[in-house]
């Protein structure tokens, strides 16, 4: 029996962890700086950013106008209710907002970092309780609710402010990548360390930036992230976020077994790798794969270029899902990147041997995470074409 | 009626047709060869639904008979008819000729003679279905096993030679025993006409009877194939290309067992019924043989040839059964394990052509949706319920006439063919478990410890090349939900067909259990 | 069929249809015909065609209730002496049963909506969900035992594609092979009785198939040993789908499959079972054999069934082997011939099991976990998921008079003066099932949250919404069952047996919570409970016992076909070939020649042929 030609076989070698520690000290980017990777990359993030323009909106009307509405029949309407966007959403010729609930739920459910100690803080029971009261007067369901149920209302309370908090996080990236692809069109970006030192310069410009929420009750004003709860951009909000979607994750139904005694998945969360990172993105589109949701919305928004890219290798329009998540994997890869310079705990060019070994320490405990993840697509490029 | 020769035109459609692509002038490309082929087999179609629309399936016996002498001297004459029984198989074959040029994807070999050898295949079928005499039927038999011998051994994987060979020796047996007995009842019972008229103990002895009868058995259950004679098959397919293997599969089979029916049975219904038990214990031992030995194999393809091997078995229960039911549910699985066999070629085929290879130890999760085969993974589970026995298709409807008409006569071998089915489930939801299912990936058999999983980049599949397995796919189903409005026809001019077959069903009737 | 008739049960044989036709609506999309948009569109018309089906059986079910029983026949296919025909038995049983099939297939389609918001291949799933409908439909419906087998296989089909929905999943992979195989067995057993029936009784339908048991039991024209063998057939299938021992290990198995299925499977689809079993009762009356068999059967699931329950630390597989005990009852008061109680106890489970399983399923969708040695205090955080479950619970057990409570308590008074020690299989059964209740209560909404339970927001709103709808129709199940009042009526029991079943029922929520609960895989230390434990844990060790059995034994058979195959027939037929014929090298090679050898080799044999002819019919002609 013939065997299988060995240009269609991809044997998915990954970079050892030590030349990632390499790459990262050494000021190298983690993916190869082809010009390939460069259009691959901004375009990618072009379309995520168009995708989490219109995630961001959604999730801060759900956050501040559906606020604890029991039936939010309309929640992805955005409070823009005629025929034309109701026959849209019938059809399903929409965005799939559904994937932002679910990076939120992602965040809600790790709960590492500053949001979610305030979620447990006195301080956000106190205003839960205010909420609470004024909401109850007006709302004879909840009344009834809430005292046969009082931890229901905090429980969903903490769920909208994670929503609210998502949001105000996507608004800053999703500005940021559709900067990004400008600046590449005008020249200010030409390489993939070019891309990582803008996302770079990005994050440390909104790190400081208050994240807050509050939300119409009854005609008054309530807060459920104060500004005196201090939370920011980057510590609270973009860390966790990294930690919950991009690394963590939650198991997918159409890869891995829920079934207790098969023990697949393990008990400690933190260990959890299915993150964006280590998402396996052959499956994508199939049943059970939750980010086939972004990768159709970002197949929705994709600029002519890279489509064009994509329509001349593999499989064409076949496959072009696969295609877009491996890209975006890439360009995740950037990001993270950009995070890990940005918080390296000394300037790389540092001589004194101490803060080299701190960084050291730092890039190799970040390599050891990344060294299981999906880093075969940083070397790779687009397939060969198939007819 | 109508004054046209429509079986003539049957003959001469598909032997015009090979003539005309063998002396077309000059150089003509591989495609416009296979659109003469394509348009000479549309042609043929047509003739055989013709030959369907003037059938009138209330009269018994042969209709639109043709008869002129050839060679009187010898007894050989040429005499068409068609019944009920040929039928349903000439226009199966018109369907699946028709599909076999329509998927035929890779000609790069001698295109004219490819095409030309299976529109010979095609007429030689039609003329064998449609012989009205004992050597015409022969000399269609015979003409037929050549041109397939030169496209397995020409057109045919690596080990070409070796299966060609044993499948050319083995029909050549098969012919031998066809002819010795054909000629063995001339000579025994003194007539010359080659006629299809059954022969009475009065004119021949049982002892003699049972003799040639035996060789028709043999030579036929080397055709279609019965354990222990079916060891050619596997082989012949896994050799052969996919259009020869749904011509093989689909057609060439149903002449063992066309056979089976037509002389054997209808020639010497005495002997048949007095050896009609052991014959179905023969059947259930093939059925079961051939599902077991289907279980242990690892090539998709001889998977499906070993699953031949136990439906065609449900034939000769049902034809020592010989109940009308049991007929009917015969033809049934004759058509029915045509389309299905055919459809499950086809789609084993395109596997082999976009991975290369068919060993459900390295295939895995060919169902992905976007870099697998998800149109011809779905299209499989399908074809392998249908051939299952599932309800909803073709399968069902025959296999639960079989074992209906088969239980009260042999209660023991219908309950143990009864198994063989279940155990189709189970050799086929491997198939798939293994090929389908789970992560797309290609485990290679050199050394699985280094590469434990490597991704594989296959070619995507154009839809012209998933269409004849849809319509074959479209036609199991519509046949398994509406056996009435789309084989009633066919049935009731079986039944009357069958009706003629002179046998003897109260003698076969041992009571049943009840 | 009179004109007479209602419309809307002269077009009852739509309603299999409706099911059926949401399959053909979901294609386009499943076939990714609309590359742009998302697949809701086909999910949307699913639930339309699922709410027309209910419609149309309601009004069916009113006109039935106004004009009594009606009986559809329709051509299907018939030959010499084999007439197939499709027979539709419109009567208020077969109705109620549709309603709940489609009423229920309503609530999981709504329920897969919300718990399905991430998932993209929507149309597959509600096609399949569609299919599942239309079978389940058309076998409740069906008055003829032909269509019920045809309609049962078609449910194991849809079973296994179900099952096998995340077939990209190694675990999946294997049980949907095992659900399909499993319930084949049971399948073929019972095509073989199917068979036996069609060529000895000559009709199908139902009616027709009573009248000629009835004869035959009277004229004894049916040998002993076919009657057995007839019997057992029939109990094979409903054995296979209604997950009895010993065909019990795919619907554990299938708990990989998705919970919005797994709500169906464990309430639906093992009452159609058991409704064809039903169906069957006048038949197994052929034999005693049978019939004691299914009493065996019944009594062994339904104790070991809890039993095993008890063990489980996944959440789906604690209650998917509470189904199989359920039905095992069922098959007792089936055996024990207690119709009504069987029917009862049918309806009662079916419901309460779905609840328990959407709020199983909300539980998973919020916490992504299936483990209950990693759950806990979960409390008050979700009302409609913990409401649901408590009623459940309730409903399941016989302690507070819901559901169940009136037919445990029918059960036990009906019993005990006949077979007592059946009304003590339903009490021992009751208790079991209320400790196993209990303690995943425990382990699910008490005690401290764990990592993966500490944020526990309520589910969305359309699982929120079916879940909350069926909690009420639970709690209201006892106005329902006074108003189908069975005869004797529904409380038609004394009160010394109602006072049994809350006592055993009482009993085991003391046990319940009573017992050591596993955390995170802590065990007892002393060796013979542990064995213990995991005895019931791995299910008796069900699928090992299967494994060395009988897949070793088909496995063995199969390589010994294999090795006769290729070393006997084949190397037999090699070695002649070798010896005999030397003259295949030669056509070997000659396969390498020119055509024009071929052709010449075709010419030579066709004229060689004709000249032995010619001599041999020369030498005919000569005397």
């Amino acid at each position: 029996m013939p065997v299988i030609s060995a240009e269609l076989v991809r044997s998915g070698g990954m970079p050892a962890a030590e030349e990632l520690t390499g790459r990262l000290l050494s000021g190298h980017t983690l993916l190869r700086d082809t010009p390939e990777h460069l259009v691959e990359v901004v375009d990618v993030l072009a379309s995520y950013g168009e995708v989490l323009d219109a995630y961001s909106i959604n999730l801060i009307y759900q956050a501040e106008k559906q606020f604890l509405n029991p039936f939010p029949v309309f929640k992805y309407f955005d409070g823009d209710l005629n025929l034309a966007r109701l026959w849209r959403h019938l059809n399903h010729d929409r965005i799939n907002f559904e994937y932002a609930e679910y990076c939120m739920k992602a965040m809600l459910w790790h709960g590492t970092g500053g949001l979610d100690a305030y979620l447990d803080s006195p301080a956000f029971l106190d205003h839960c309780r205010r909420i609470i009261a004024r909401k109850r007067r007006r709302d004879p369901l909840l009344a009834l609710l809430d005292p046969l149920a009082p931890s229901f209302l905090p429980e969903l309370i903490r769920t909208a402010a994670t929503v609210h908090a998502l949001g105000q996080f996507w608004r800053v990236m999703s500005d940021l990548f559709l900067d990004l692809a400008t600046a590449e069109r005008q020249g200010r970006v030409r390489s993939i360390a070019d891309v990582v030192a803008f996302i770079q310069q990005g994050l440390v410009a909104a790190a400081a930036q208050p994240i807050t929420y509050g939300v119409e009750v009854a005609g008054e004003h309530c807060w459920v992230l104060p500004p005196e709860a201090g939370l920011t951009f980057l510590v609270d909000v973009a860390v966790p976020y990294v930690e919950a979607v991009f690394l963590r994750g939650m198991p997918f139904f159409g890869t891995v077994s829920f079934n207790a005694q098969a023990q697949q998945i393990s008990p400690d969360q933190a260990r959890f790798t299915y993150g964006a990172l280590y998402a396996d993105p052959l499956p994508t589109m199939g049943a059970g794969i939750p980010p086939s949701l972004l990768m159709q919305d970002m197949y929705r928004h994709l600029p002519e270029r890279l489509h064009q890219m994509y329509r001349q290798c593999s499989r064409g329009e076949g496959d072009v899902h696969v295609k877009i998540c491996q890209s975006f994997q890439k360009s995740m890869f950037c990001v993270t990147n950009a995070a890990i310079n940005g918080t390296m705990p000394h300037p790389l060019e540092a001589p004194d041997p101490a803060h080299q070994a701190a960084n050291r320490a730092y890039a190799e405990a970040w390599a050891a995470r990344l060294s299981v993840a999906r880093t075969d697509c940083l070397d790779e490029a687009l397939p060969p074409v198939l007819d | 009626m109508t004054s046209l020769p429509l079986l003539s035109l049957l003959l001469a459609v598909p032997f015009l047709g090979c003539l005309g692509l063998l002396l077309w002038p000059g150089s003509p490309s591989p495609n416009q060869l296979r659109g003469g082929a394509i348009a000479t087999l549309v042609l043929q179609l047509l003739v055989s639904l013709l030959v369907l629309l003037v059938f009138d399936s209330s009269l018994s016996g042969l209709q639109l008979r043709e008869s002129h002498g050839w060679l009187p001297g010898i007894g050989l004459d040429y005499r068409l008819g068609v019944d009920g029984l040929s039928l349903p198989l000439v226009l199966i074959n018109a369907a699946l000729s028709l599909v076999a040029v329509v998927c035929t994807r890779e000609f790069s070999r001698r295109p004219r003679v490819y095409f030309a050898l299976l529109l010979l295949i095609s007429g030689a079928v039609n003329g064998a279905f449609l012989a009205d005499n004992l050597l015409l039927f022969f000399l269609f038999y015979e003409l037929e096993l050549i041109p397939l011998w030169l496209l397995i051994s020409i057109w045919g994987g690596a080990n070409r030679a070796y299966a060609a060979t044993k499948f050319l020796l083995f029909t050549a047996v098969s012919g031998m025993l066809i002819l010795g007995a054909f000629l063995g009842l001339a000579l025994l019972t003194g007539t010359v006409d080659f006629s299809l008229t059954p022969v009475s103990s009065e004119r021949l002895a049982m002892g003699s009877q049972l003799w040639l009868l035996g060789a028709l058995l043999v030579g036929f259950g080397i055709k279609m194939p019965l354990v222990p004679f079916h060891t050619w098959l596997p082989d012949a397919h896994t050799q052969a290309s996919t259009p020869v293997s749904v011509l093989l599969a689909g057609v060439l089979l149903k002449l063992g067992t066309y056979g089976l029916l037509r002389f054997g049975l209808g020639l010497f219904p005495e002997a048949w019924a007095r050896l009609a038990p052991a014959l179905a214990i023969w059947a259930a031992v093939s059925v079961v043989f051939g599902s077991l030995a289907a279980i242990a194999q690892r090539d998709m393809k001889k998977m499906v040839a070993y699953s031949s091997v136990g439906h065609m078995g449900y034939v000769l229960l049902a034809a020592a059964a010989a109940t009308p039911v049991a007929l009917l549910g015969a033809q049934f699985q004759m058509v029915s394990h045509g389309l299905i066999s055919a459809l499950l070629f086809l789609l084993v085929g395109i596997v082999y052509r976009k991975t290369g290879t068919r060993d459900l130890d390295v295939l895995h999760g060919l169902l992905n949706p976007q870099r697998g085969l998800p149109l011809t993974g779905s299209l499989m589970i399908l074809g392998v319920m249908a051939s299952a026995g599932l309800p909803g298709m073709a399968g069902f409807i025959a296999e639960f006439l079989v074992f209906r008409g088969s239980l009260n006569a042999y209660p023991l071998a219908t309950l143990l063919s009864m198994v063989g089915s279940g155990l189709t489930a189970v050799y086929f939801l491997l198939l798939v478990n293994r090929a389908f299912f789970g992560r797309l990936a290609i485990t290679p058999p050199q050394d699985p410890l280094r590469h434990a999983r490597l991704d594989v980049l296959l070619p995507p599949v154009a839809p012209r090349e998933t269409l004849p397995a849809i319509a074959l796919a479209a036609a199991v189903v519509v046949m398994g939900l509406l056996p009435q409005q789309t084989l009633g026809d066919l049935s009731e001019a079986t039944t009357t067909a069958m009706a003629d077959l002179p046998v003897m069903v109260a003698v076969l009737q041992p009571g049943g259990l009840g | 069929m009179p004109a007479s008739l209602p419309l809307s049960l002269q077009l009852a044989w739509l309603i299999p249809l409706y099911g059926f036709s949401g399959m053909a609506l979901a294609l386009p999309w499943a076939c990714g015909w609309f590359p742009r948009n998302g697949q809701r569109p086909a999910a949307y018309l699913n639930l339309l065609v699922t709410l027309v089906a209910v419609v149309h059986g309601s009004l069916a079910l009113r006109d039935v209730w106004l004009t009594g029983p009606h009986h559809i026949s329709l051509p299907w296919f018939s030959v010499a002496d084999l007439t197939l025909r499709i027979g539709l038995d419109l009567s208020l049983n077969s109705l109620a049963a549709l309603e709940l099939v489609t009423f229920m297939s309503l609530l999981a389609q709504v329920f897969s909506l919300g718990y399905f918001d991430k998932e993209w291949s929507l149309a597959r799933f509600y096609g399949l969900m569609g299919f599942f409908e239309g079978a389940l439909s058309g076998v409740v419906l069906s008055s003829n035992f032909f269509l019920c087998y045809f309609l049962l296989e078609m449910l194991t089909l849809s079973t296994y594609l179900l099952v096998g929905f995340w077939y990209a999943q190694p675990l999946v992979v294997t049980a949907a092979r095992d659900a399909f195989l499993t319930k084949r067995v049971g399948d073929v057993l019972l095509l073989m009785s199917v068979v036996a029936l069609a060529a000895w009784s000559g009709s199908m339908e139902f009616t027709d198939l009573y009248s000629w048991a009835a004869q035959v039991k009277a004229d004894g024209s049916l040998a002993p040993l076919a009657g057995t063998l007839l019997g057992l057939g029939l109990i094979a299938g409903p054995m296979g789908k209604c997950a009895q021992f010993p065909m019990h290990l795919w619907l554990d198995e299938a708990m990989e499959g998705p919970n919005p299925a797994s709500i169906l499977r464990n309430s639906v689809v093992v009452t159609a079972g058991a409704l064809v079993l039903m169906k069957l009762m006048p038949l197994l009356q052929l034999s005693l054999i049978a019939n004691d068999v299914l009493l065996a059967v019944g009594t062994i699931s339904a104790v070991a069934g809890a039993l095993v329950a008890l063990a489980q630390v996944d959440l789906k597989r604690a209650f998917s082997y509470s189904t199989t005990s359920y039905l095992g009852l069922v098959f007792v008061a089936i055996a024990l011939q207690q119709p009504g109680i069987a029917l009862l106890l049918l309806l009662c489970h079916g419901l309460a099991k779905a609840l328990l399983f959407m709020s199983v399923g909300s539980v998973i969708a919020t916490t992504n976990c299936q483990d209950l040695t990693e759950m806990g205090g979960i409390g008050r955080r979700m009302p409609a998921t913990l409401s649901a479950y408590l009623v459940a619970a309730a409903g399941l057990v016989g302690l507070v008079p819901l559901g169940c409570f009136w037919c445990f308590g029918q059960a036990v008074s009906a019993l005990f003066d006949s077979s007592p020690v059946f009304a003590g299989v339903f009490l021992l059964t009751n208790l079991l099932t209320a400790a196993n209740l209990t303690r995943v209560f425990r382990s699910l909404f008490l005690g401290a949250p764990t990592p993966k339970t500490r944020r526990c927001p309520e589910v969305n709103w359309l699982m929120a919404l079916p879940m909350v709808s069926l909690t009420v129709i639970v709690l209201l199940m006892p106005l329902l069952l006074q108003r189908i009042d069975p005869i004797p009526g529904i409380a038609a029991f004394p009160m010394a047996a109602g006072l049994g079943v809350g006592l055993s029922g009482a009993l085991g929520v003391a046990v319940g919570a009573w017992m050591p609960l596993d955390q995170f895989w802590s065990r007892s230390i002393a060796q013979p409970i542990r064995s213990f434990q995991d005895l019931l844990a791995f299910d008796f060790y069900t699928e090992r016992v299967y494994r060395v059995t009988v897949v070793a034994f088909v496995a063995q058979l199969a390589r010994f076909s294999n090795w006769v195959d290729q070393r006997v027939v084949n190397g037999l037929v090699d070695g002649v070939g070798r010896l005999s014929l030397a003259s295949a090298e030669d056509l070997k090679l000659s396969v390498s020649g020119l055509l024009q050898t071929y052709l010449l080799l075709m010419v030579v044999g066709i004229v060689g042929l004709l000249i032995t002819l010619s001599a041999l019919g020369g030498l005919e002609v000569l005397p």
